[in-house]
């Protein structure tokens, strides 16, 4: 159809929820305001229930809901202590905490849409079409309008999680009404029963089994949005398994992942006792069903207690955003922990690249020591320069380019021919690097036909390390400082056109405010400064095994001076 | 005063009701409305008036709108057309809050499935109509516990309705029924899903709950026994169409056209015939009056081989054959003493109690009334031919 033009779908979208970003802005805030502290309220009073205490009762619980077996009770003991084991337990309390709101929410809104739905086939009509496109919507696209509505954090991550997982809700309770056999409706009717007596008496009490079932769905879909959530700054195990991907580190992936299945399967089992069948009781004996209430009890005590006594931090409360790149985790920790040791409550939020950008113009996170100018991220720089204070370099020397092993005779993008299947290995679609890339292909004649495979920086490493044992031809996009550089022999394709930017610099953003509102830790950040070679030793101690943290201490324990040198 | 009132009522479901109704009045069949209307003959002017205190039973095969018909009664579905009138008010001109006051006070329904709710214990069943209408919680428990107790099943009211027999759950769903206390009962098929035996029981239990509260009962069965053996008034219904309203002994005896003929074909007649139905007139003599010449005279004259005996008050005394007669004419005895012993059944005695008295019988069987007069005799050729018509009618059919 060359003759028709294209209709402006894209723009239409975004001109809508740029309308809605603004229009509703109040709102939005007050959304993001009130369910934020909900959220901190309700993540605060888990983590206060000591972790001993919380894992004990759960089990006790396990136990007196399920008499005379002992699979469940053990599972959750022994996962419960295997999360604690591998200090994923806040972590865990933070995804329980979204878990928990995304499903409250999903239940207060489903069951009465699906109630409406049951009882008139119009709005039905209406309602069922949108609830089939926001489930097979792929939950990516919901991130950037939940960051322009409210940010990051944990209010859009409920938000897109409440999209994905509450279509089964009202499915399950339109068909559990619906489901309520005629009979029964009339012998209700029968009766004089009003409308309201019928939905109260009858019908939800029959459907109740269904709606549990598309309660436990719900839950379950909430939950395997955690990961999709945390690229947006939702805390909790699903960072966890997004930091991982993004570093290809294949073992913390799985722990943080095993934390996730763990989690899920004693929600799983603990929401399918509640179906029970007509006169069967949850808890059978009246004295268990007071153990359990008073095991609860005791939780919350112990909770009170323990955040009574324990003592706030008092520190001045920073954010800062970074992006999961392994140089980004090595100077987001340098930096936080240097600012920890002066005082400072730092907060880290690892988000998806645009999602930073997005976030330091509305003002949600403080700073980020991520922008990598002026090539890799013009993009992002120019859509967002007027609502951000650029600080200037942290690291000079940054570069980016096309590598390759030292063993490949090929030494400039020029003299490609048909190495590695005519395959350039890139990194997450969308990242600066890959656009400039894309540059690159397109003004190298001989790079015809060649292919830029979108993957993620985690499997572009892993990518390289494969290829490199078994000396197989590989072109990656690659930037320094990297570990890999210090891991493998490499070198850099030249760029004779240029393409692929010359020399770069790492550079510090802030929110534009951040000079007015704490200029103390403004100046911090605008002196906040290291080589390539410092960054490339504690991304080289985190690859080889170091937790990032320990990585930072050891790098700001030999590096004293520079460090000190930030606050004066 | 009729306790209900049913005028040119009329239910056609569907989009096309005017296309319907128009189609009905050209006499047009069900099926052929269905396919040019889309539309269907639920019922279609029905007329019928109920008296208080009465069993009424609607009859007719699968489809034929009885179901249609008791739910117009409470309007748990809508008329098309016509008018409903209890106790002399128009329901059908009621608004939705008097609809349920209406169903709240007045009349209770009872299911062919029982339509107890699964997840109430008994007891909570029965007391749900009490409940609803806000009947505070010590009040309602009492008398649905009450209802229970006349129910025999006072000691499983904290079952559920799944951990007992269909004839058990019935009596939970009659209980519930009267919990409210209404005037109508409304019984769609109420025993159709128990076992003949339940099923009996069940029906002389109705029965004897009408003796002692004199409910107005409107009640839907598919088997013509059950509606002779209850009903005061059978209505029988034909594709929505009403064929006949009559007590049962009218509708067997006289059935108003082929199709009820047809209808009542199955029926066993033993059952509902009663003897007033088969008695044939009785011939008398008053022996305090009559020599034996006369009494054989009379024989003689109506060709019959003996008579009935009475006194001058016409009390029945026995029978008085012509042996006997003309063995008493030749010793110059009184008739008195020639008179034998008669079995005697009352006018509503059914024919199948009569058949072993009328096997054993030396003498035809008297019909007497309270005051011991003969309304008439049975003879075995009689009871054969009011069975015979049965047969009759089923190589028919
Ligand atoms: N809700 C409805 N919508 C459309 N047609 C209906 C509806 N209810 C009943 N009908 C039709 O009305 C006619 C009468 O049905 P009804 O249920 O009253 O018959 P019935 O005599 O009670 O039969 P059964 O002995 O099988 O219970 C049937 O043709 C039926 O298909
Ligand atoms: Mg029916």
């Amino acid at each position: 159809m060359p003759n028709l033009p294209k209709v402006p779908l894209e723009s239409w979208i975004s001109e809508g929820v740029n309308w809605l970003t603004t229009h509703l802005s109040g709102l939005f805030n007050l959304m993001q305001r009130s369910g934020q502290s909900i959220m901190d309220g309700l993540t605060n009073g888990l983590t206060a229930i000591p972790m001993p205490l919380m894992i004990a009762g759960l089990t006790v619980i396990a136990i007196l809901t399920t008499p005379k077996k002992y699979g469940f009770p053990l599972f959750t003991l022994v996962g419960l202590a295997l999360i604690a084991n591998q200090n994923l337990w806040s972590d865990l309390m933070s995804t329980v905490t979204l878990v928990i709101m995304a499903s409250v929410i999903s239940l207060v809104i489903g069951i009465p849409l699906g109630i409406i739905t049951a009882k008139s086939p119009k709005t039905a009509a209406i309602v069922k079409p949108i609830l089939d496109f926001m489930q097979t919507m792929p939950g990516f696209v919901y991130l950037i309008p939940a960051v322009a509505f409210f940010g990051i954090g944990v209010v859009p991550g409920v938000f897109a999680s409440i999209i994905f997982a509450l279509p089964p809700m009202v499915r399950m309770t339109d068909l559990g009404i619906r489901q309520v056999p005629v009979a029964l409706v009339e012998a209700a009717d029968s009766f004089g029963s009003t409308t309201w007596q019928k939905l109260i008496k009858l019908e939800l009490p029959n459907a109740r089994n269904t709606i549990l079932a598309g309660a436990n769905q719900t839950i379950m879909l909430a939950l395997s949005m955690v990961v999709t959530a945390s690229m947006i700054g939702a805390p909790g195990l699903g960072r966890g398994v997004l930091s991982a991907v993004q570093r290809a580190d294949v073992g913390s992936g799985f722990v943080n992942g095993l934390g996730l299945v763990i989690l899920a399967i004693i929600i799983d089992r603990f929401t399918q006792k509640l179906n029970t069948k007509p006169g069967q009781k949850l808890v059978t004996r009246p004295w268990r069903r007071w153990a359990i209430l008073a095991t609860a009890l005791i939780m919350v005590g112990g909770g009170v207690v323990n955040a009574a006594t324990s003592q706030k931090s008092s520190g001045q409360k920073v954010n800062l955003g970074y992006v999961s790149w392994d140089s980004e985790v090595a100077s987001t920790n340098v930096l936080a922990e240097s600012l920890r040791q002066h005082g400072y409550d730092v907060t880290m939020t690892p988000l998806d690249n645009a999602v930073l950008w997005q976030s330091l113009a509305n003002g949600q996170v403080d700073a980020s020591v991520c922008a990598w100018l002026p090539f890799t991220h013009k993009a992002l720089y120019d859509r967002y320069k007027n609502d951000i204070t650029l600080l200037g370099p942290n690291l000079h020397g940054a570069k980016t380019g096309f590598v390759v092993p030292d063993y490949m005779k090929v030494n400039s993008i020029a003299d490609l021919t048909n190495e590695a299947n005519k395959t350039i290995t890139g990194i997450e679609p969308g990242a600066g690097e890959m656009i400039t890339a894309q540059k690159t292909m397109d003004s190298y004649a001989n790079l015809q036909g060649w292919n830029l495979l979108s993957a993620s920086s985690g499997a572009m490493a892993t990518a390289l390390d494969k290829a490199y044992k078994t000396k197989q031809d590989i072109v990656v996009t690659g930037w320094s400082p990297h570990w890999m550089f210090s891991k493998y022999k490499l070198k850099y394709l030249q760029d004779p056109k240029g393409t692929m930017g010359k020399g770069e610099s790492i550079n510090t953003i802030t929110r534009k405010n951040l000079k007015k509102d704490n200029p103390k830790f403004e100046k911090v950040m605008d002196k906040f400064n290291w080589t390539k070679e410092d960054m490339e030793s504690v991304m080289l101690d985190i690859q080889n095994g170091a937790t990032p943290k320990q990585a930072a201490t050891k790098w700001l324990k030999s590096h004293q001076k520079l460090a000190d040198s930030w606050y004066k | 005063m009729a306790k209900v009132e049913i005028k040119h009522l009329t239910k056609i479901f569907g989009k096309r009701p005017k296309a319907a109704l128009k189609m009905v009045k050209q006499h047009k069949s069900k099926d052929e409305i269905v396919e040019k209307t889309g539309s269907t003959v639920g019922v279609y002017d029905i007329n019928m008036s109920i008296d208080e205190g009465e069993i009424f039973v609607i009859m007719g095969l699968s489809g034929s709108g009885k179901s249609t018909l008791i739910r117009l009664l409470n309007r748990l579905i809508e008329p098309t057309q016509g008018q409903l009138f209890i106790d002399g008010e128009e329901i059908t001109k009621f608004n939705k809050k008097q609809m349920l006051e209406i169903r709240r006070q007045k009349m209770s329904m009872v299911f062919q499935n029982f339509g107890l709710f699964p997840h109430r214990t008994l007891l909570e069943n029965t007391e749900y109509g009490l409940e609803i209408q806000g009947v505070n919680k010590e009040e309602r428990r009492k008398r649905a516990e009450h209802a229970l107790d006349n129910a025999k099943l006072l000691s499983y009211k904290d079952q559920y309705p799944s951990q007992l027999s269909g004839g058990m759950q019935q009596r939970v769903g009659l209980a519930r029924a009267l919990t409210n206390d209404p005037d109508i009962l409304l019984m769609d098929e109420a025993f159709s899903a128990l076992d003949p035996l339940v099923r009996g029981e069940m029906q002389d239990e109705l029965l004897e709950l009408q003796a002692n509260v004199q409910k107005t009962i409107i009640f839907i069965t598919h088997d013509l026994n059950e509606a002779l053996h209850i009903g005061d008034h059978i209505a029988i219904m034909k594709d929505g169409e009403l064929q006949q309203i009559g007590t049962g002994e009218e509708i067997l005896t006289h059935p108003a056209n082929e199709y009820v003929k047809s209808f009542i074909g199955g029926v066993d007649r033993s059952k509902v015939l009663t003897a007033e139905s088969i008695m044939i007139p009785a011939l008398t003599t008053n022996i305090d009056v009559d020599g034996p010449t006369v009494a054989l005279r009379k024989m003689a004259d109506e060709e019959v081989s003996g008579l009935v005996a009475v006194n001058r008050k016409r009390e029945m005394l026995g029978y008085l054959t012509s042996d006997e007669a003309v063995k008493a004419r030749r010793n110059q005895t009184p008739l008195s003493q020639a008179v034998m012993q008669m079995p005697t059944v009352d006018l509503d005695t059914l024919v199948v109690d009569i058949m072993p008295i009328i096997y054993d019988a030396q003498t035809p069987v008297a019909v007497v009334d309270g005051n011991k007069h003969a309304r008439g005799v049975i003879i075995r050729g009689s009871v054969l031919e009011a069975l015979a018509d049965t047969e009759g009618e089923e190589t028919d059919a």
